[in-house]
């Protein structure tokens, strides 16, 4: 629950900064609770190896900022990313968890059964979602594709699939989209400054 | 370890070509080099063969190297077009890149593994929508392509992951709910009509290369991921107890097929025109895997791949085309090879025989009859409108006087069209050799359907 608190909280903060380099800044937040939240259920070279493609992706966006100043107001749009996220996430729990029949608890910190992993999971890949949807520029697409993918690497721990290629596969994808996404906003800025 | 040899050579060579981006004709031939090694290999490399790499079981199977062997040329097509034509220094190391995500892609055997890869993929050509800035939009259309992939990429991973952890026997809101995130998350990132904006945004701004790159390479490839996902997720069982999800894959089909067609009948250029007729066929595509039969995914998987070489054929000469009349209307006057090769790509795209584009179509509008009279007869009118929009665009091209007509200075996309369709018309001679492969997924297919 602790975690859960935590995760929201660092994920406001993101989606409420209005500067590049905060947004980058507060990302380590997002991945550092992450693997928190990951490492009951993850291997340490999983949880090791998720952190470290977190904190290479926020180093990648706070360098193309360029400057403290560059960023993106997001208004009004803060709220609906919070509210949808906060709407969603229990919606989500309900379809997908409940129907296991099995009473789900949720512990004050660490927990095995998953069920941490996957609400905040949920949590942030419906706030990825409604910010993507509500971005007006690279910088805040870029946050919400990074918010997303880390929400995807907490659910896909759950799967029995292979889990070190799984991770290592989306701890690449995650750099990627910091690149394309620094790529672009640092073009976007380009056509902005002409 | 031969299995992930070529992947791993295009993925070195990539990073290679990126160091020494900007001296473009060492880096072609570099590229070009890597290509037909990997090409080889591919070639060389005995079907059934598997390895394990990490944790991760690699496969390669008879549609694997069949698109394999088909996407690589392509890509080395392209690569002799942007070097002699159209030199643009990033273009290298994306064509390498998406090379190795292809024969990744196409070697893998999780799911989960395989759609993180095909995003990665997907997000490559980013670097190469982006040209001249100040002057154009790409910007604008490569943000919002980089939004639908990593959206689209991002649900379909969660749903997987949400699908894979579950027990087994779910009742049927969950599995709907979780097929209707992967049919969006797909129909985002093949850009299916209503989710489509990127792709018509990108159609006006980006490069042809890379359009080409995206259309004739990843998108196919998208799609075949898409079939394997279905196939290895488990999930098949339970779409045939789950009437609702059937229909709602047929739909959004449909509903790509038609609009497609509908946008490409009213295309004012060459490059739009492309790009819609694209999405109508892959509209199609989708219909025949909807279809859940051996046809019907036989079909839809035929269309996905000739359409990645119709459009690359189309795209090339469409930007010699646009490239050679500076800004005036494109004209047959102003590159007639590549004139030539535009329509010549547009009989294959409309699925003429004997082009081997035809089989696929003839399969999946036979079954989608069988399925639905409704779904048979959008199909049937999406192909007239593609006819009528190709036929628009021919007689666009071709007014006027023949005398004219020079063939222009390195006519690249004539040419490579003319092989283009020269290969398309030999594998309408000898469809075995073609749908064979195909078959073989398709009876994999069929078997996940129905385990028992």
């Amino acid at each position: 629950m602790v975690y859960l608190g935590i995760i929201a909280l660092v994920t406001l903060l993101a989606n409420s900064a209005t500067r590049l380099r905060l947004i980058a800044v507060t990302f380590v937040g997002i991945a550092l609770v992450a693997a928190f939240i990951a490492s009951p259920t993850a291997t340490v070279p999983q949880a090791a190896l998720t952190a470290s493609a977190g904190f290479a992706a926020a180093g990648i966006l706070f360098i193309a900022a360029g400057d403290g100043r560059y960023g993106e107001d997001p208004g009004w749009r803060l709220w609906l990313g919070t509210f949808t996220a906060a709407i969603v996430t229990p919606i989500a729990y309900a379809s997908f968890r409940t129907i296991s029949g099995e009473p789900a608890t949720l512990p004050m910190f660490q927990d095995g059964s998953g069920v941490i992993v996957e609400v905040a999971g949920t949590w942030l890949l419906s706030s990825g979602v409604a910010i993507m949807l509500t971005a007006r520029s690279a910088v805040r697409t870029s946050l919400a594709a990074l918010v997303m993918v880390t929400g995807v690497q907490l659910l896909a721990l759950l799967a029995p699939e292979p889990r070190l290629a799984a991770t290592l596969a989306l701890a690449w994808l995650e750099v990627v989209v910091a690149l394309a996404g620094a790529f672009l906003i640092v073009n976007e800025r380009a056509v902005r400054d002409a | 370890m031969i299995v992930a040899a070529p992947a791993i050579l295009l993925a070195l060579a990539a990073c290679l070509a990126f160091a020494l981006r900007k001296r473009v004709t060492l880096v072609a031939r570099l590229s070009l080099v890597a290509l037909v090694v990997a090409f080889t290999l591919v070639s060389v490399t005995p079907t059934d063969t598997t390895a394990r790499l990490v944790d991760l079981d690699l496969r390669v199977s008879d549609l694997g190297r069949l698109a394999g062997l088909l996407l690589l040329a392509t890509i080395a097509m392209l690569v002799i077009d942007v070097l002699i034509d159209e030199p643009a220094y990033n273009f290298f190391p994306s064509a390498l890149l998406a090379g190795a995500v292809v024969l990744t892609v196409l070697a893998l055997t999780s799911p989960i593994v395989i759609l993180a890869v095909l995003v990665l993929g997907l997000l490559m050509p980013v670097g190469t929508f982006t040209f001249q800035v100040h002057r154009n939009r790409s910007v604008d259309a490569a943000v919002r392509h980089f939004s639908f992939v990593v959206l689209g990429g991002s649900l379909g991973l969660g749903a997987l992951a949400l699908a894979a952890s579950l027990p087994k026997d779910q009742p049927a809101t969950t599995v709907v709910l979780l097929m209707v995130l992967l049919f969006v998350a797909f129909a985002l990132m093949l850009a299916a009509i209503p989710f489509h904006t990127h792709a018509a945004l990108l159609a006006g701004e980006a490069p042809a290369s890379a359009l080409a790159l995206y259309f004739g390479v990843l998108v196919p490839v998208t799609f075949i991921a898409f079939a394997e996902i279905l196939a290895g997720s488990g999930l098949l069982p339970a779409i045939v107890q789950v009437g609702k999800v059937q229909d709602l894959l047929l739909a959004i089909g449909l509903v790509s097929a038609l609009g497609g067609a509908l946008l490409a009948a009213g295309a004012n250029d060459l490059r739009r025109l492309v790009v819609y007729a694209v999405i109508s066929n892959l509209g199609s595509a989708l219909v025949g895997i909807a279809t859940l039969s051996g046809p019907g995914i036989i079909g839809g998987i035929a269309i996905a791949l000739v359409t990645g070489a119709c459009a690359t054929q189309q795209l090339l000469a469409a930007g010699t085309l646009e490239r050679r009349a500076a800004g005036e209307r494109p004209n047959v006057t102003h590159a007639p090879l590549a004139a030539g090769a535009f329509i010549a790509g547009g009989i294959a795209m409309i699925g003429t025989p004997p082009l081997v584009s035809f089989p696929g179509h003839f399969f999946v509008d036979l079954i989608a009859y069988a399925v639905s009279g409704f779904a048979g007869t959008g199909l049937v009118a999406s192909a007239i409108l593609l006819l009528i929009a190709q036929l628009r665009a021919g007689v666009r091209l071709f007014a006027g006087s023949p005398e004219g007509w020079r063939i222009e200075p390195r006519p690249v996309a004539g040419v490579l069209g003319g092989i283009i369709f020269m290969a398309l018309l030999a594998g309408g001679i000898t469809p075995e050799a073609f749908l064979g492969p195909i078959a073989a997924f398709a009876d994999e297919f069929l078997k996940a359907l129905r385990p028992l």
